[in-house]
């Protein structure tokens, strides 16, 4: 079996925003975004409906669905550039996504490098360091998505930034699952 | 004893249940405070043992456990770490007196004990201790009504499914399966008085859970959990068997270990791990009854060091997928058993780098927090107090071409919630499809726990690459996972056949449903009818309390009818046909569907509303919630 797409939305879908009432930004007040959660969870969750008849639980169940669906996507500032790019008509994915620039492939290639050879010798320091700069590339992208959102500019050519988010986050999971193998086994 | 006589009207409450790897316990509210219900004895705690006698019939509890060394294979202890495992599960080879049966050919994989030559499986044993804890809550209540029973946070879904199919078979109503560190959490009563960051550290016989969650206005959120379904209290004790056993000369391949001495050794051994709690060093009479053996508190330390670090390194991911540091908690709860030897109460204390709250008794607090969310599931007047958001323990999704995972919903995502995913064929006229799916963070299948097998049939012939397969997770309240599958470029529903690969399916539960009652189909009969009778009750009283709440969202001659299906349901359910109770039910939520929707509408509009207005009452209330978390009682 192949996989023709995995996203956890379909466009027929409201977009996420609108489902937690929201203005769509890149630029979201992450703790405001919890509090509307909450209280859409307080109206909704299935525990509130434990007395329904079936068919209501359901139907209370489907709508929490949407509303956790929603909050999981505008959390993440990954899902929600994705979710900004598709309201705004630009398609992602394989085939529509550019090939990140050669200098940035070359970075991956050094930091990759440096990443097993830190754990070869178990040199904590450099991990943390390398964890470090994942962090810093991450700000530093996340910074050029806001910023590519709020101008008037062609967003098409800001979608490799997409690809380097993901590299980022990848990258900072591999050095927390080495540092986990340095304090695991000491 | 005369005077009580059973009164068939008498109100059924609400238990909350922890079904335990090494004790069960049942609670209910009682006058507003969450209470353990006890045996003649005054013991809050069954031991999770079942007996085996000659006939085939089961004792429970300590009765039970009192046979354990005489007849170590026909007594299972410590179930729980078999649920929702198949046959071929390391746990089975594990230190321990059994004998097992292999899976049948083609029926489920699930482990079977040979107890007396017949199979016995993990639900079933299950079934009797939770059939026992309803009787014990029967003695005190008279008639008891749904339940909610506790897991661990990080059960998977194969082990929620198992826990569920036994209520089933023990008659049991389940409102919820409730994790168990929220359940502590509840427990402690925070939101009564707090709102900040908290850590519980939930170490019982057979599994190890942490869990992190922030507490802000009645709302528990679960940022992140983590743990390990096979790491417990157990496993010191086989550590300190070994050990014991060692002194006793009889290496591991030694015949000498027989079922009885293995099951009295782990016994000798748990009563030392408690003796050393308050002694630094214990000396115990060999089982065989030929001379003494010792054991330390530094020796019981150093056994168990491995393990408390594999705690350690579950507790770090959670608090990093949860996206905070240790210092910024605002305290750390104790539950399980386990906790109570001090090597684990040190080692958390310096992990967290606070003294943990430890002020209910951690054998207790999880069945109390099952019976307050119990009352709040079922008492009208208690509804939208507190909230529990729980997460998704693992991640779950889809095997993919090379026997790669593709992750359809992550771990720590608050749940209920769903995802879709979109697959092709990869042959031309490909007619059939196997999906496979998995839970569990790793890459490779291989590496993953197998849920289940959908076989989707009748596809029409075309190209590979033009079939869109379109899966739908959902992921309800409880932790378990419905999937759908369909072919969207014909638009049909496809047949789709289910194989649990480590679960029983629904006519195998049905079948043991059957043979567990004394009188088959006419027991069943009965329980469907008083099922119907409490479903109907409950659904009339919350239809009752919409009405009078929200009045004005009515529209002209929908309060009548209504009403009118509310007397039809009434004079159902006084009657003895539950299908009829079931239709009268369908009727009422048909009469109820538009007003109810305009309900929810309400209730969506109201929290889109008040957003602005909490946002200035955050601060204050978060403040003072803070202080008062470190006026918790710290650990005696």
């Amino acid at each position: 079996m192949s996989a023709v797409s995995s996203s956890a939305s379909t466009s027929a879908e409201a977009s996420p925003f609108a489902t937690l009432g929201l203005e769509p930004a890149f630029d979201l007040d992450v703790a405001a975004l919890e509090r509307t959660h909450r209280e859409l969870s307080r109206a909704l969750h299935p525990d509130r409906y434990a007395g329904a008849p079936a068919g209501e639980r359901r139907r209370a169940l489907e709508r929490a669905v949407v509303v956790n669906q929603a909050f999981r996507a505008l959390r993440d500032p990954l899902s929600r550039a994705e979710a900004l790019f598709a309201l705004r008509g630009v398609p992602l994915g394989d085939g529509h996504e550019p090939q990140p620039s050669q200098a940035f492939l070359m970075d991956v290639l050094e930091w990759r490098e440096e990443l097993g050879e830190a754990k070869a010798r178990r040199d904590a320091a450099r991990v943390a360091a390398l964890g470090a700069a994942a962090k810093e590339g991450t700000e530093r992208v996340l910074r050029a998505l806001a910023s590519a959102f709020d101008s008037e500019g062609d967003l098409r050519a800001q979608v490799a930034l997409l690809g380097e988010l993901r590299f980022f986050r990848r990258f900072a999971e591999e050095v927390s699952a080495a540092e986990d193998d340095l304090l695991d086994a000491p | 004893m005369l005077l009580e006589i059973f009164d068939p009207k008498a109100p059924a409450r609400a238990v909350g249940i922890d079904l335990g790897t090494t004790n069960s316990l049942v609670a209910y509210v009682r006058d507003g405070a969450p209470t353990t219900i006890e045996d003649c004895n005054g013991s809050m705690l069954t031991p999770s043992v079942v007996h085996y006698d000659a006939r085939g019939h089961a004792v429970v509890g300590k009765a039970a456990q009192a046979l354990a060394a005489e007849s170590p294979r026909e007594t299972i202890v410590s179930v729980k770490r078999f649920m929702g495992r198949g046959g071929d599960d390391p746990e089975t080879r594990r230190l321990g007196p059994y004998r097992f049966l292999p899976p049948e050919s083609d029926g489920p994989n699930v482990v079977r004990f040979d107890v007396r030559g017949r199979a016995v499986t993990p639900v079933e044993v299950s079934a009797e201790i939770l059939r026992a804890l309803r009787e014990l809550a029967e003695d005190e209540l008279r008639t008891v009504g749904p339940c909610v029973i506790t897991v661990p946070a990080y059960f998977d879904d194969a082990q929620r499914q198992a826990t569920k199919d036994a209520a089933r078979l023990a008659g049991l109503e389940v409102l919820r399966l409730l994790n168990e560190p929220t359940a502590a959490a509840l427990a402690y009563g925070l939101e009564q008085r707090t709102n900040g960051l908290f850590v519980v550290y939930d170490l019982g016989g057979g599994t190890f859970d942490v869990t992190v969650l922030l507490l802000e206005d009645g709302v528990f959120q679960v940022k992140a959990t983590g743990g390990d379904s096979a790491l417990g209290g157990d496993d010191m004790d086989r550590l300190l068997a070994e050990d014991l056993l060692a002194q006793m000369g009889l290496p591991a391949d030694s015949p000498e270990r027989t079922p009885a001495l293995v099951r009295a050794t782990l016994d000798l051994a748990r009563k030392a791990k408690h003796a050393l709690t308050d002694a630094p060093s214990v000396t115990l009479e060999s089982p065989r009854g030929d001379g003494a053996l010792t054991l330390t508190r530094e020796a019981l330390e150093r056994l168990i060091a491995p393990l408390l670090a594999r705690t350690g390194a579950a507790c770090r991911r959670a608090l990093r997928d949860a996206g905070v540091t240790a210092s910024e908690l605002d305290g750390v709860i104790l539950v399980g058993g386990t906790t109570r030897v001090p090597a684990v109460r040190a080692y958390v204390e310096e992990l967290f780098g606070k003294p943990p709250l430890a002020g209910i008794d951690p054998e207790g607090v999880v069945a109390m927090g099952a019976a307050v969310q119990a009352e709040l599931l079922t008492n009208a007047s208690r509804d939208g107090e507190v909230l529990l958001l729980d997460v998704l323990p693992l991640s779950l999704g889809i095997e993919v071409g090379g026997g790669v995972v593709d992750k359809i919903l992550p771990r720590n995502t608050t749940i209920p919630t769903g995802a879709r995913a979109t697959y092709t064929t990869q042959e031309d006229n490909q007619t059939g499809f196997v999906l496979h799916v998995v839970q569990g963070e790793r890459e490779l299948v291989a590496d993953c726990r197998s849920l289940a097998r959908f076989t989707l049939k009748g596809i029409p012939p075309m190209p590979a690459g033009i079939a869109r397969l379109e899966i739908t997770f959902r992921v309800d309240a409880d932790g378990l996972l419905t999937v759908h599958a369909r072919e969207t470029t014909t638009g049909v529903e496809q047949r789709v056949t289910v194989k649990p690969t480590y679960g029983l399916d629904d006519e195998t539960v049905e079948r043991m449903l059957l043979e567990a009652l004394d009188h088959g189909e006419d027991d069943l009969l009965r329980r469907r009818v008083l099922e119907g009778r409490v479903e109907a009750e409950r659904v009339l009283r919350a239809t009752e309390q919409a009405l009078a709440a929200d009045a004005a969202l009515l529209l002209p001659g929908e309060a009548e009818a209504i009403r009118r299906a509310m007397v039809a349901l009434t004079e159902a359910a006084a009657g003895d046909d539950p299908a009829r109770t079931r239709s009268r039910l369908d009727d009422l939520d048909h009469a109820t569907r538009e007003f109810a929707g305009r309900r929810m509408d309400q209730a969506v509009a109201r929290a889109l509303a008040g957003q602005r207005l909490d946002a200035v009452e955050e601060g204050v209330k978060h403040a003072k919630g803070v202080e008062n978390a470190h006026t918790e009682r710290p650990l005696d």
